[in-house]
């Protein structure tokens, strides 16, 4: 038996490059839908015919996209005879009385079902030359075809050639753009995450913790924050929102991340800070489309008590909230703090606190308070504060597990990044202080 | 996604003033047709009124371009009043210290009555 080249009967040459175009295509099983349907009845009418269809010829079946006077026909087993035997040709094919035709005798469609007699197709044939189905018409009586009326079903076929071409060019053209888009936005992620510090310096007496928590897989957001130290013995912190998404966002990012830092080696007073980052985002962007961001600058000083005074300053940003010992989560007031890179001469606001032992401070940007609730308002400062009122301990990691937990709760509410800095300054080892503590955090008030 | 839709309308009010409304959704997606009527706009010396009476949203995007009316307005001497702020949107204004910059009324009636000489 070797050596005999193997050749299966009747099928078309190169069926397997045919198939491949047929599945190109991505009509099989689809939907009927209008242009095809009003060619299969154009077909019908053009013979003045019972029957047409556009059809489709896949590995083992005859799969009609649409079918005119052939109700609940989809697809019929793929025999020669009719449409399997049509596409082996590039001429139209036709049988004048399928009784007498020895090609199709057997075939189901002539001697059972609408028992057809005269079939004439024209085979819809890509660009390259593959044959993908016919266009056809069938009828119960025997009868001829005219060369005019061959050539308009040829007509016919092209017709469903050009919108299979044009549906394909459609798909393609969307498949490219989705993939592009979903590069880009990949890559600003990916720019996006190398601008966050990928951990927090440890600072002698305080816990620090951030995170980021990213809404939407396709917008890219650009949140930001750090925590650095001065060289007085004093540290450094800031964190910020830019306007826009994507790769914008991401370059506006990295600048206002760099513009902070050397502005604070040059002078850490926080209005300082701002005041340099929103003249390097005028003159960075002064061809008419403005950027800005807004900010929160601060600066920590360690005190002999193990507290840490906080000086802060902010420009169009939420308030910071002060987790106190007593319970209370409070508002660190920056009101009035304007957007820094947008407007003539802004004004930014400062603040001071003392952060005491068992004390914490937060830093959000707004896709936190902006989050919708269930009952559809924003969240706000207020729902935040409330949050996080029972909150113990009053530590940086316990307040971005709150915070998370309360993301997680609001689900598709959160519609844009947050970015958490969280600041804490342990609670005081009991043994170290044994009579000095007035009273115990105090929980019990609510 | 969903497809977010802006539409901005420009007349003229007798007064002489210009109102400008914005309807719909304003983000970085449709933040460049108001961006284009805000470049367009007369700014006539008897003021501009910007209605958000409609505005259901306004992202990062959609703030720079008011601040960008604001900008225009203020070169040519015309007086910008924006009406019909939503609560919400008038809190971000809080935020981000935009409300200490603009001037706004509930209503055009009243937007056009404070410029109103």
């Amino acid at each position: 038996m070797h050596g005999t080249p193997y050749a299966p009967p009747r099928a078309p040459a190169d069926e397997h490059g045919r198939l491949a175009a047929v599945h190109r295509y991505g009509i099989l099983d689809t939907a009927p839908d209008g242009p095809f349907d009003r060619v299969a009845s154009l077909a019908a009418r053009l013979f003045d015919a019972p029957m047409a269809t556009v059809s489709v010829v896949d590995a083992d079946r005859v799969w009609f996209k649409a079918v005119h006077g052939l109700d609940g026909v989809r697809q019929v087993e793929r025999l020669p005879g009719l449409c399997s035997s049509a596409i082996e040709q590039s001429e139209p094919y036709v049988v004048g009385d399928a009784l007498t035709d020895p090609r199709c005798a057997g075939h189901p469609l002539v001697t059972g079902g609408p028992r057809v007699r005269f079939y004439a197709a024209a085979p819809i044939t890509t660009p390259d030359g593959r044959r993908l189905g016919t266009v056809g018409v069938l009828d119960s009586r025997p009868r001829t075809a005219s060369a005019d009326q061959l050539a308009a079903l040829g007509e016919l076929a092209a017709l469903v050639m050009d919108e299979l071409e044009g549906r394909r060019a459609a798909a393609d053209a969307l498949a490219v753009e989705r993939r592009m888009r979903t590069d880009a936005e990949r890559l600003a992620r990916t720019l996006q995450r190398t601008l966050l510090p990928p951990v927090l310096p440890a600072v002698s007496g305080l816990d620090a913790a951030a995170a980021y928590h990213t809404a939407s897989l396709d917008e890219v957001g650009g949140d930001f924050y750090d925590l650095f130290p001065l060289h007085d013995g004093r540290w450094a912190f800031f964190l910020g929102d830019v306007c826009g998404k994507g790769a914008d966002a991401a370059a506006l990012t990295s600048l206002a991340r760099y513009t902070l830092r050397a502005a604070a080696i040059h002078d850490p007073d926080p209005c300082a800070a701002l005041a340099t980052l929103d003249s390097v985002l005028k003159g960075e962007y002064q061809d008419g489309d403005p950027r800005y961001c807004t900010a929160v600058f601060g600066v920590l000083r360690p005190a002999a008590d193990g507290s840490f005074d906080v000086v802060l300053a902010a420009g169009g940003h939420p308030p910071a909230l002060a987790l106190r010992a007593d319970g209370a989560v409070r508002p660190v007031r920056t009101t009035g703090g304007q957007l820094i890179g947008l407007l003539p001469a802004p004004h930014f606001v400062r603040a001071a606190l003392r952060l005491a032992p068992g004390e914490a401070l937060l830093l959000y940007t707004d896709g936190l308070t902006e989050a919708r609730t269930a009952d559809g308002g924003m969240l706000g400062e207020e729902g935040l504060a409330d949050h996080l009122g029972p909150l113990v301990p009053r530590d940086a990691d316990a307040l971005l597990a709150a915070v998370d937990t309360l993301l997680g709760g609001l689900g598709d509410g959160v519609s844009d990044d947050t970015a958490l800095l969280a600041l804490s300054v342990p609670a005081r080892q009991a043994p170290l202080l044994p009579t000095s503590r007035t009273a115990p955090p105090a929980q019990e008030n609510r | 996604m969903t497809e977010r839709t802006l539409t901005v309308d420009s007349r003229s009010h007798p007064s002489g003033a210009t109102v400008l409304t914005v309807s719909g959704e304003l983000d970085h997606h449709t933040a460049g047709q108001l961006r284009a009527a805000v470049e367009g706009a007369p700014y006539p010396p008897a003021g501009t009124v910007l209605d958000c009476t409609g505005l259901g949203y306004c992202d990062s995007t959609g703030i720079t371009v008011l601040v960008t009316a604001y900008h225009r307005a203020q070169a040519a001497g015309s007086p910008l009043v924006l009406a019909g702020l939503s609560a919400d949107l008038l809190r971000v204004f809080r935020i981000v210290g935009l409300d200490q910059i603009f001037s706004y009324r509930p209503t055009v009636d009243a937007a056009l009555e404070a410029l109103a000489p």
